[in-house]
């Protein structure tokens, strides 16, 4: 069963398009799987939703729509073959808007809203209020399923300190809401001016999309302009709206008609008071939070305004009553409500089969690539796997992709054995645009997003493939276990939170940009256990997320390959001493900045070792000394480890650095990027090698390693023989028959 | 007036500043009424749209003259008046067969909603007249078998 949505718009900013994606996050919760349709997508929100007209329900399938103001739509829904179901967001009042063209379409939904009434199996209103309009429009099956924010995204540490600074001012009315006639900014400007008196500096800024050339707007700049210190701000990027309340003194609403209110529940997430016109679903929406007032009594309300600012206690008193209501209306709670909702449209799932005492569990690997490929990550999941296989009736759940640049479909589609491990591939729905897809990333990094950035970031990261999250969400009793790898792309970050009671979550997390995306949220907080590789890792995770799930340190296991120098010496021509890096060989992975020292350091001395480079390629190499050697064999790896002077570590952003262990399973020495604080740690635990932070301390690393190599190399070979494969699969077996036990 | 918030004490803090505007001269002004918090009342899809085709029917007619924009909006509405009163009669001739089928889409939705209003009663009435037949009293007089 797939639960759609189904919605009129779905543009940037749009409050709906917002209510969707977190619906969205709840089904994913519930273990549900659908797709966001809509009337007008707009062209930069492809990625995350689809044209109406390619909706196609199967009978058993759930089709919520979305309904506001009169849409075609409405009608399409009434004779889709399916299940269906309608979210009521609200109408404005007709009357505001009588002798308008707006009237008709205000007057029309409501029109509609009643004419469905009789051909939908559940109806949702985003308050008690809209659930109240639902039962007297005729709808049975009511549920209230309150809006919510996420309030980690409204946080001050996420903006720039030179934002808020260019912000700083005298005491400032905040009013947010796209300019329409029965949100009331007239009233808002009446108060500014009220507050002006008292406090002649005042600022009073609007934020919210409004149309330039329209009457009600002219008439509120001309006011604006007589009062002075207003500012419309317009449609702004949610950095500057997060700024915006970060930075202001009070919110105020004087709206006439709010059939939820989100704005109210941003600013308590910014803790900014609220000082809001009790109308329509406002007080229930403050819940007794915030200052709800029945009337518009513009002097106090000034009044109102200079006590919230200058009251220390006051304002304190309030902000605390606001946290305490965004917690009654959190996702948690929205989530309970939506559970309970959609219980009796739910099939009845057949319990699943508990598997016996002494049957092997059956467990899902889910990794984004899987075979003989280069990345850490991909790595790390074959060697569990291969390790895990005659312990677990294991299947990989995986794409079709070789290259994780790109996506692009390589391996066939569906069921293959590979090393004695059952492989269920998938394929990608798309391909990756690297160049449009990094200036995009480049927006987002170090500002607050709002989810549909993100989870635009997110499809186009990829890999997208809807296969593989159908069969998570549909085969779910075929599996007592799952082991998701990575936390940074598509297949985890949404399939996890469908199975996560039931999961182990290997983030291989580091301190990069996208870490801090809260749609990632859920990877770290909802599965049984993480695996982290080290106690960096570890550490990374429990500072950035709180409310983290629990966490182990397990890593990988080392294997002690024969390796013969001589026989890499001599298939390759190389000669003489030389330091040895084999990976992705991409900038990201710092290999630009160490073929900029090496080039230094063959300019300094004469016999400065050659640097060897094995691996796929993303960029142009060369320069003095350097060898590329394109991929190699996974023998020949340990052959040319073995013979090395030292081996290259240059990615400033590990989890765990493969290379090193197996440079240590080889008494061979490494020479590591000493920004990347995980590369440090293994580094000091095993005293087997140094850091370089730029070019004299690489210079002065590879002098250490000529004068030390035995030394380094004998500690690290030391270190190596206690991380066994053994420990590592016994960690796996624990926690996957905690998870089973659970089940039984 | 009323201050509504669980953190504040809302009439003693409306007693503070009205005492303070007191002080400094100022009366409280008068607000307008309670807020409105009463949902707003359906609205019957069936009437609705009749009423819709009837009022949209016939294309040759113009749209009222409004705008909700000032300034330049203002000579559109002119420039509109100056096209109608100089083409109405295109505008008839090209739109002719339009008005004719919106009529009878019109008449067609009249028809078939007046028939459905019928239906609806029909099985209303039917409901009513079967409900006793399922009365428990009723029930009990049937068999074993007949259960």
């Amino acid at each position: 069963m797939r639960v759609h949505q189904l919605l009129p718009t779905f543009l940037p900013g749009d409050a709906t398009g917002q209510s969707a994606l977190h619906f969205g996050l709840l089904l994913r919760r519930l273990g549900l799987h659908g797709q966001i349709y809509a009337g007008e997508v707009a062209p930069q929100l492809r990625a995350l939703a689809s044209p109406a007209s390619e909706l196609r329900p199967q009978a058993e399938d759930l089709v919520l729509y979305h309904h506001g103001i009169a849409s075609g739509l409405s009608s399409r829904l009434l004779h889709l073959p399916c299940r269906r179901g309608v979210i009521f967001h609200n109408i404005s009042p007709y009357p505001t808007y009588r002798g308008t063209a707006l009237a008709g379409a205000l007057l029309g939904g409501r029109a509609q809203l009643a004419a469905m009434a009789p051909h939908v199996q559940l109806a949702i209103g985003v308050s008690d209020f809209n659930s109240r309009e639902l039962k007297a429009a005729g709808y049975s099956n009511v549920h209230t399923v309150p809006l919510f924010v996420e309030e980690a995204r409204f946080t001050r540490e996420q903006l720039s300190a030179a934002r808020l600074r260019r912000l700083q001012g005298p005491p400032t009315l905040l009013a947010v809401s796209r300019v329409m006639p029965h949100k009331r900014f007239e009233d808002v400007l009446r108060l500014h001016s009220e507050h002006r008196r008292r406090v002649p500096d005042a600022r009073l800024w609007i934020v919210g999309g409004y149309e330039p050339g329209s009457a009600y707007f002219r008439g509120l700049e001309r006011q604006a302009r007589a009062l002075g210190g207003v500012e419309f701000w317009g449609k702004v990027s949610f950095a500057q709206l997060v700024a915006a309340y970060r930075s202001a003194s009070v919110f105020v609403s004087m709206s006439e008609h709010e059939g939820f209110g989100v704005p109210l529940l941003e600013a308590m997430a910014a803790q900014l008071p609220v000082l809001a016109f009790a109308a329509a679903a406002v007080p229930e929406t403050l819940g007794g939070s915030g200052i709800g007032f029945t009337e518009k009594r513009y002097n106090v309300l000034a009044e109102l305004v200079v006590e919230l600012c200058q009251d220390a206690g006051l304002r304190q008193r309030v902000l605390e009553g606001q946290r305490r209501r965004l917690q009654e209306l959190s996702p948690e709670v929205a989530l309970q409500r939506l559970r309970t909702a959609l219980a009796p449209l739910l099939p009845t799932v057949p319990a699943r089969k508990r598997p016996a005492k002494k049957t092997r569990p059956r467990v899902a690997m889910v990794v984004q690539r899987y075979g003989e490929l280069s990345g850490g990550a991909e790595l790390l999941a074959r060697m569990v796997a291969q390790r895990m296989a005659p312990h677990w009736q294991l299947t990989v759940l995986t794409t079709c992709a070789r290259d994780h640049l790109s996506w692009k479909n390589e391996f066939p589609e569906g069921e293959q054995r590979e090393g004695g491990v059952r492989v269920l591939r998938f394929p990608t729905r798309r391909t990756r645009e690297l160049a449009s897809f990094n200036s995009f990333s480049r927006r987002l990094y170090g500002h607050p997003n709002e989810r549909a950035a993100e989870e635009r970031w997110l499809a186009e990261q990829g890999p997208d493939s809807p296969g593989l999250l159908e069969h998570l969400a549909d085969a779910q009793d075929q599996y007592d276990g799952y082991v998701f790898f990575t936390y940074l792309y598509q297949p985890t970050a949404l399939g996890l939170p469908l199975v996560a009671d039931r999961s182990i979550v290997v983030p291989t997390a580091h301190d990069e940009a996208p870490f801090n995306f809260e749609v990632f949220r859920d990877v770290h907080e909802r599965p049984r256990v993480l695996f982290c590789s080290t106690p960096e890792e570890e550490a990374l995770i429990q500072r950035r997320f709180v409310n983290h799930a629990r966490t182990r340190i397990v890593g990988a296991g080392v294997e002690f390959p024969d390796a013969d120098a001589e026989r890499f010496r001599a298939r390759h021509g190389v000669q003489g001493p030389y330091l040895f890096y084999v990976g992705r060989l991409e900038p990201g992975k710092g290999i630009d900045q160490l073929l900029e020292h090496h080039q230094t350091l063959t300019r300094r001395y004469a016999d400065a070792p050659q640097l060897v480079l094995a691996g796929a390629s993303g960029m142009t190499l060369h320069g003095a000394r350097v060898r590329y050697l394109g991929r190699i064999e996974e023998q020949d790896k340990h052959d040319a480890i073995a013979g090395a002077l030292g081996v290259v570590v240059p990615s400033r952003y590990e989890s765990l650095s493969l290379l090193a262990l197996e440079a240590f399973a080889q008494g061979t020495p490494v020479l590591a990027n000493g920004a990347s604080e995980v590369l440090v740690g293994q580094l000091e635990r095993s005293g087997g090698g140094v850091t370089y932070l730029d070019t004299d301390s690489f210079i002065q690393g590879v002098r250490l390693l000529g004068e030390q190599r035995q030394a380094l190399g004998a500690r690290g070979l030391k270190f190596a023989r206690l991380h066994t494969w053994e420990r590592v699969v016994q960690a796996y077996r624990e926690e996957l028959e905690r998870i089973v036990e659970r089940g039984r | 007036m009323k201050l509504l918030g669980k953190e504040i004490n809302g009439e003693a803090l409306l007693e503070k500043i009205e005492t303070r505007l007191r002080q400094a001269g100022e009366l409280p002004q008068p607000g307008p009424g309670r807020a409105p918090d009463g949902v707003e009342p359906p609205v019957d899809p069936i009437s609705f749209n009749l009423a819709a085709l009837e009022e949209h029917a016939d294309p040759t007619r113009p749209l009222p003259l409004a705008t909700h924009r000032g300034g330049v909006g203002r000579a559109v509405l002119l420039a509109k008046w100056a096209f109608r009163r100089s083409c109405q009669v295109f505008i008839n001739e090209t739109l002719g067969r339009q008005r004719l089928f919106n009529g009878h889409t019109r008449d067609a939705y009249a028809q078939l909603s007046a028939e459905v209003l019928r239906l609806r009663a029909e099985v209303a009435q039917l409901r009513s007249e079967q409900a006793p037949r399922v009365a428990p009293a009723a029930a009990d007089k049937r068999t074993p078998k007949q259960r």
